[in-house]
């Protein structure tokens, strides 16, 4: 449980702005043809479906005509202090050092969902069915991300084969740092209105690392500890209390 | 048809009785096997498990035999050890169940295994934790501790299994067993060390949780207070379920396997530590509820919702904790059979639903403040492989007390009938 | 060796001893966990090279750039196109999840395939495309022959101004029959508003990019309205505008809809007063003199009282507005405080770039006349016509007209009998197309006036507003050829199936996508080989037509569809600053002017009065030839008498001057309000796809669990008005209206407006693979459309139901 901070390297994060998000799924979408994201037949199903990038809503509770609505994307957190990581057995799920994603080996996972128990997220799903494409689907799969078998675990990786790809690309050119736009998830890079920014957080000069202090800068459940990578803004408070879990006495 | 494998000087029912009782308990062993199918082949999609109950029926069940198994190691650690080296009338009393509660133990334990094997969702690659072991991960130690303790549950076991008068006829296995028989206390030693980190362990796996406020303890250098706090509840409710097995196996074989002392003694041996734990559950929960709890921005009353109220916890520690604790050490009400077993039997009930509050309770809460209770009923598969289990462990411990010497004080508590009725050492009068 | 019990135990144990002792045990433990890795059934996607292909998604008429990404031959992913000027990047879920249609064996049709069993059943033959073109062929030369070449009709659902939609327009008119029926959309209320007020018969652009306050009339801006992609790239450019500059976004909506969710402002009047609510803000402007004096004095027609060439006064629509939509007034019809309505023309009347839209949803289907009419009177008042950030009568795209259709006598002949719709006679003059008019009429006749029915690229069996009197027509005509990719609820009642290729096998182009400001013309092109035996309905029609023969054929004298196009496009090669080739535009995908030639103001209108006309010269013409007909040669002392009747037949309510001008009309609906008390919403979302493609199974994944669960689909309600029906949350419920009744849940939501029941389009569908079917139900089979005063389209919005707890 003690804190790996890697202020070396790379820690790359994101950005989530819930005043540009219009809750219209594209980002869900796009993260399920990118990294070969299996249909079920009953999707209305969100305790068994695949979903590395699930949206919820939340609404300020006030009454017709005065109610509002904010959609929340979430995906992996990829915390800089991941509860699921040590709890892994047959250690299947690491973080990076040199990036600081988690990662999740889906060959060596044995399905024991122990690291869903540890993830107050949700961030997690478990395939209880064999992955299933609707007919002649299967042929709009991208070979850089393998699918999964029944009863592993996956989760949203920051699409790391992006990484891969920016990677080999740079060292190619001779590089070894990544520019900013050119390891983009699929999620953030199609988000129509730009809610979603990311980039690297240790990098001052990348947006992320500005976004981040804004006084309207906030995390999912940051009182546990977790130290999520995902920041979230809103200049809406009812939006940011609804972030974190507070006592009665303590409104920030 | 089997009298020579019967054990000498004991009666046991003919073949004919003993055969339909067998069909009852391999017919739910059946029902365990074809869920079992239906879980590897299908997926476990046949389970009402989900996203949010990663955990079921099972490890629930997996936690209480565990925990209830821990009848065997402790019963053999105070024979063995304390018995041998402190206190001799433990070594003398105990004696009478450190068979029963090997068999238990050994039942307890095969199964928990088993049952995990149909858990996880790649048990055929379930090797991988031993293999690529995170020595981070309490569910890593777990693993170690208990497929290592069953090895010593089943060298436990063997003594007891060659002393079947058929097979004592092969010398090599008599003088195999008799060798074992010596170094008993050895793997009792081994055993108890292994036994008391998995059963911490389990807690520990809980308590770690640092996403999940209901289940995260602080706790002592690397160990949550729950792991403790499991090791302790494990041995206090150990001996109260070896009782009720041996009294559940008086009622059906309808004759006294150990005598009234020994009863006493475990109740006793339970009692006081079903007390000392109840109050350390207590100051534990007390620590939580003003520590974590409102440090995670919650408030006690968040986390008994929906179906899993209040009561929950009222049930766990006052109903079935401390009312059977008091039962158990006051020798006035431990020493009435009424309530002997009652509270045997409120205190096995209580350290399931304190299992049962840590894995299933910990994921119906929602942590995320925007994300919503949910609540989960068994399918029948998962009812299926429990109920299985259940099967297997009567079946088992029905064939050990048949064919083995499980009760060193049986043949002299009832000598075998020659006029129909018989007076024991303990001077009361049982029908035969 | 003797063999005894004990030996064989001695020799089991020894053996498995011996075993364990061997690698084998552990190398089978390792090969099995090697094959859990590895199983056969999980798919192993293909390797290949890596490539990219642009085009434009044709999924709907808003024409996103896409960029498809490619491993080998197949495709894998499809991307925005940021070069792309519709969108600049964004797409919308459906276009992102085209790859589903494309690729989803499961609702296709591979060949042309020949009806076997009866209607119905299912049972299809497949045949050689020489033999589907021939029997279609001989089918329409048998009535044709016969001197009835108007027993053939086509329901079109490809863009007004495509080619697609040009040749099978095309088709009908050189075989001779009238019949050719579009898919009814809100820009054709957008184009008879710009008719009746600017005399152009085009739809109203805005010139969003460049607003700075919109006054959006229930436009789902962020749901799907319009071109998604472009909507919400303007979107983010609103939002990204520094705090001066944002953009002001007011948003009526009956319901708390993403986009009044993200909207500065939400107003929720009573749905259907939109047209009160948008001249109750012109009152408070005309009142207080904010209006564009410039304009108004200038460039208007109608607004203040005028006398006619015979000396008669007419009333001017600044004196209606201010005797009869006083923020008062208007606050007891649509419920929104007079203090707000003030608040917000003001705020419209201050602003420098404003636009006042009008629309529902996504734009699926078309509005109320006059309510568009009064929105549109609010840009007017302000001047917000043609000019930067306002309203634009857009250029067309110059592309090249075809050769002229040669008729024969029959064609001749033909066009003149009446379209079976009426859409276009003095009872329905300003309206294209009447398709509920079509089955409504069909319904009613002894036999179908049609023979042979062609489908293309629309699925009215499922979309259509009462969908049912739809198929009740299907069942009725006696051959329907569908030209669907997809087994849509539409073409499993065909006769005929000649499929289509999908979006990404073909070329196909939209001409000034949906909304857009600038002449522009998007041109897709193929990313896939065909996958199945389906060929290009252009292709298929050309060949058609040349089977036919005579003065048809002659029509249609290229050999391809891509040589239909390739002369229109000739037309842009030297329009526009630069000069292109068709290889440019076949790269580039689009052909674009980016400048808008505002012109002078005192040339632009093509109205009778040369201006902007409150008072629509147009209506007021149509409507005294209408009363002239419907008694003709009575005596003039009757004439008013007519003109009363003729109101009454186009279900107007006002009187006077007032009938010409954007005024409020009640909608009357079908259903007693005493037995039906609600009123029924049908909704759309932009990750739910409501039109003839089906929803493809991605989107169902985005769809929340209160919105469908298993295969129930959940209408939104107020709390209040649910807890009156003992309806508490996910509770079943029977939702009924005249015209059926749905079985449905209920979610409650604090944004829905009490006593309305919200219901999403888009599911319930009866036909498709199992990832849809039977999801849901479609809110079509019980809205019980009425038909909107003057223009005749179908109400969709407004019909009575209630709910029955179960």
């Amino acid at each position: 449980m003690k804190k790996e901070e890697n202020s070396k390297g790379n820690r790359y994060g994101m950005v989530i702005d819930l005043d540009k998000c219009t809750g219209c799924g594209l980002c869900t979408v796009a993260c399920a043809s990118e990294n070969n994201i299996s249909v079920l037949y009953d999707e209305s199903d969100k305790t068994r479906n695949i979903a590395w990038l699930q949206i919820y809503t939340i609404t300020n509770g006030k009454d017709f005509p005065d109610t509002e609505v904010v959609y929340i994307p979430r995906p992996c957190m990829q915390c800089d202090n991941p509860p699921c990581v040590s709890v892994c057995p047959p250690t299947a799920t690491r973080k990076d050092p040199n990036t600081g994603i988690i990662s999740q080996i889906y060959s060596r996972c044995v399905g024991c969902r122990y690291c869903m128990a540890a993830c107050p997220y949700h961030a997690r799903s478990f395939n209880w069915f064999d992955p299933s494409f609707p007919e002649g689907m299967d042929r709009y799969l991208s070979p850089e991300v393998s699918p999964r078998m029944r009863g592993v675990v996956e989760k949203c990786t920051f699409c790391h084969h992006r990484l891969m790809r920016a990677r080999s690309k740079a060292y190619a050119e001779g590089r070894r740092e990544l520019k900013e736009d050119e390891y983009i998830p699929a999620c953030a890079e199609a988000c129509p209105t730009q809610a979603i920014s990311f980039g690297d957080l240790n990098n001052p000069e990348h947006q992320v690392s500005q976004l981040i202090k804004s006084p309207h800068a906030f995390r999912l459940l940051e009182r546990l500890g977790t130290e999520p990578k995902v920041y979230y803004l809103s200049a809406k408070n009812w939006v940011r209390r609804m972030a974190d879990n507070y006592l009665a006495g303590e409104l920030s | 048809m089997d009298l020579a494998l019967i054990p000498n000087g004991v009666q046991r029912c003919s073949l004919k009785r003993f055969v339909p009782w067998m069909v009852l308990w391999i017919a739910l062993i059946s029902w365990g096997l074809v869920s079992a199918f239906l879980c590897f082949f299908k997926g476990l999609n046949q389970t009402n498990m989900n996203h949010y109950f990663a955990f079921g029926l099972w490890i629930v069940f997996d936690l209480s035999i565990i925990a209830l198994g821990a009848g065997a190691f402790f019963t053999g650690f105070l024979t063995h050890i304390i018995g041998e080296v402190f206190i001799y009338p433990f070594r003398d009393n105990l004696k009478a169940v450190v068979n029963a509660a090997v068999v238990i133990g050994f039942i307890c334990y095969s199964s928990a295994i088993a049952m995990l094997g149909v858990d996880v969702g790649q048990p055929l690659r379930a090797w991988f934790i031993f293999w690529h072991a995170n020595v981070h991960s309490m569910l890593t130690e777990v693993s170690f501790c208990i497929t290592a303790y069953l090895g010593v549950l089943t060298i436990e076991y063997l003594p007891l299994v060659f002393s079947n008068r058929k097979l004592r006829e092969i010398p090599e296995i008599d003088i195999f067993g008799n060798n074992l028989h010596h170094i008993i206390a050895l793997f009792a030693a081994v055993g108890t060390f292994l036994s008391f980190f998995h059963q911490g362990s389990l807690g520990g796996m809980f308590g770690v949780l640092f996403g999940r406020p209901f289940a995260f303890r602080e706790g002592f250098l690397i160990w949550p207070w729950t792991f403790f706090l499991f090791i302790h509840s494990s041995i206090a409710a150990g001996p109260s379920f070896t009782l009720l097995c041996v009294w559940i196996a008086q009622k059906v074989t309808g004759k006294e396997l150990i005598t009234r002392d020994v009863f006493n003694l475990l109740a006793k041996i339970s009692g006081w530590l079903l007390a000392t734990y109840i109050v350390l559950k207590i100051v534990d929960t007390i620590a939580w509820a003003y520590g974590v709890v409102p440090r995670a921005g919650m408030s006690f009353m968040d986390f008994y919702q929906g179906s899993y109220g209040i009561w929950l916890i009222i049930a766990e520690i006052g109903i079935f904790g401390i009312i059977p604790a008091i039962i158990l050490i006051t020798p006035k009400f431990r020493e009435r059979n009424d309530l002997l077993i009652i509270g045997a039997l409120m205190n096995v009930i209580g350290i399931v639903l304190d299992r049962f509050v840590f894995s299933i309770q910990t994921l119906s809460i929602p942590v995320m403040p925007f994300d919503k209770f949910m609540s989960y009923f068994p399918s029948w598969q998962e009812w299926g492989i429990a109920i299985g289990a259940i099967g297997y462990g009567i079946l088992l411990f029905s064939l050990s007390y048949r064919y083995l010497p499980l009760f060193p004080q049986e043949a002299e508590m009832n000598p075998v009938q020659v006029l129909g009725r018989a007076v024991t050492d303990s001077g009361v009068i049982k029908r035969s | 060796m003797e063999f005894s019990r004990r030996n064989f135990i001695k020799f089991f144990a020894g053996g498995l001893g011996g075993t364990l002792l061997t690698p084998l045990p552990w190398k089978l433990i390792d090969d099995i966990a090697i094959w859990t890795q590895n199983w056969s059934w999980v798919p192993v996607p293909g390797k290949g090279k890596f490539s990219h292909v642009n085009t434009v998604c044709t999924l709907c008429p808003g024409a996103c750039g896409i960029q498809v990404r490619k491993v080998g031959s197949r495709a894998v992913k499809i991307e925005g196109r940021s070069d792309y000027p519709v969108n600049h990047g964004a797409v919308c879920p459906l276009g992102m999840a085209g790859l589903q249609v494309l690729y989803n064996e499961g609702i296709r049709w591979k060949a042309p395939m020949k009806r076997m069993g009866p209607r119905g059943s299912q049972e299809w033959k497949e045949i050689s495309w020489d033999e589907a073109i021939d029997t279609l062929a001989a089918r329409i030369k048998g009535f044709r022959d016969k001197g009835n070449p108007e027993k053939l009709a086509a329901v079109d659902g490809n863009q007004s101004r495509s080619t697609m939609a040009l040749l099978i327009k095309r088709l009908l008119n050189s075989i001779g029959s009238p019949n050719y029926l579009r898919m009814p959309r809100e820009e054709d209320t957008h184009s008879m508003v710009n008719f009746l007020m600017q005399g152009f018969d085009s739809p109203l652009t805005f010139d969003l990019e460049n607003a700075d306050f919109i006054l959006s009339f229930g436009c789902g801006l962020l749901d799907g309205w319009g071109s998604s992609g472009r909507m919400l790239n303007v979107w983010r450019r609103w939002a990204t505008n520094d705090r001066q500059h944002k953009t002001h976004i007011v948003q009526v909506d009956p319901r708390a809809s993403n986009t009044a969710s993200k909207a500065d402002l939400w107003l929720a009047p009573s749905p259907g007063t939109e047209a009160a609510l948008a001249l109750g803000m012109a009152h408070v402007i005309i009142k207080e003199k904010l209006y564009s004096k410039e304009f108004i004095d200038n460039h208007s027609f109608g607004f203040s009282d005028w006398f006619d060439e015979k000396g008669l006064e007419h009333k001017g629509f600044s004196g209606i507005v201010l005797g009869k939509y006083s923020p008062e007034n208007v606050e007891n019809i649509t419920g929104i405080k007079s203090r707000v309505i003030i608040e917000v023309a003001r705020k419209f009347a201050s602003a420098n770039a404003p636009i006042a839209l009008a629309g529902r949803g996504k734009g699926t289907f078309p509005g109320s006349l006059y309510e568009f009419m009064s929105v549109h009177a609010l840009n007017a008042l302000k001047g917000r016509v043609n000019n930067k950030g306002g309203t634009l009568i857009t250029d067309d795209v110059p592309l090249a007209p075809w050769a002229d259709v040669v008729y024969d006598s029959v064609a001749n002949n033909g066009l003149t009998k009446e379209r079976i719709d009426r859409a276009g006679t003095l009872r329905y003059p300003f309206t294209r197309t009447l398709i509920h008019k079509f089955a409504e009429v069909i319904n009613g006749s002894h036999s179908s006036p049609v023979d042979t029915l062609l489908l293309c690229s629309a699925n009215p069996a499922y979309t259509m507003p009462d969908n049912q009197s739809f198929i009740k027509a299907l069942k009725k005509i006696p051959f329907i050829v569908s030209f669907s990719p997809f087994m849509d609820e539409s073409s499993m009642m065909a006769d005929l199936i000649l499929p289509d290729h999908s979006h990404l096998e073909k070329m196909v182009d939209i001409v000034r996508p949906t909304g857009i400001q600038y002449p522009l013309y998007a041109l897709s092109r193929p990313v896939v080989k065909p996958l199945y035996r389906t060929r290009h309905t252009g292709d298929v029609i050309i060949s058609l037509a040349k089977r036919i023969g005579g003065s048809i054929a002659s029509s249609f004298q290229w050999a391809n569809f891509e040589e239909a196009i390739k002369e229109r496009v000739s037309g842009l090669y030297d329009a526009g600053e630069n000069k292109v080739s068709w290889e440019d535009v076949k790269k580039n995908g689009y052909w674009y002017t980016p400048r808008h030639f505002f012109g002078k103001r005192s040339d632009i209108f093509k109205t009778a009065s040369k201006k902007f006309e409150f008072f629509s010269t147009k209506i007021e013409l149509a409507i005294k030839t209408y009363s002239k007909g419907l008694r003709p040669g009575k005596p003039s002392g009757l004439e008013g008498k007519s003109f009363d009747d003729a109101l009454l037949n186009l279900g107007i309510s006002a009187k006077g001057d007032e009938v010409y001008m954007p005024h409020y009309e009640e909608i009357k609906s079908g259903g007693d309000k005493n037995e039906y008390p609600l009123l029924l919403l049908p909704i759309e979302f932009i990750n739910l796809a409501t039109g003839w493609i089906g929803n493809p199974p991605f989107l169902n994944k985005t769809l929340f669990d209160y919105q469908l669960t298993k295969d129930d689909l959940f209408v939104e309600v107020n709390p209040k008005t649910a807890s009156r029906y003992g309806l508490t949350e996910g509770a079943k419920a029977i939702l009924k209206s005249p015209k059926g009744e749905l079985s449905v849940r209920i979610h409650h939501f604090d944004g829905a407006m009490p006593d309305v029941i919200f219901i999403p389009f888009g599911l319930g569908h009866t036909a498709y693979d199992r990832y849809l079917k039977g999801k849901g139900v479609n809110p079509n089979e019980i809205i019980d459309p009425i038909e909107d005063p003057l223009s005749g389209q179908p109400v969709w919005w407004n019909t009575r139901v209630k709910l029955i707890k179960i």
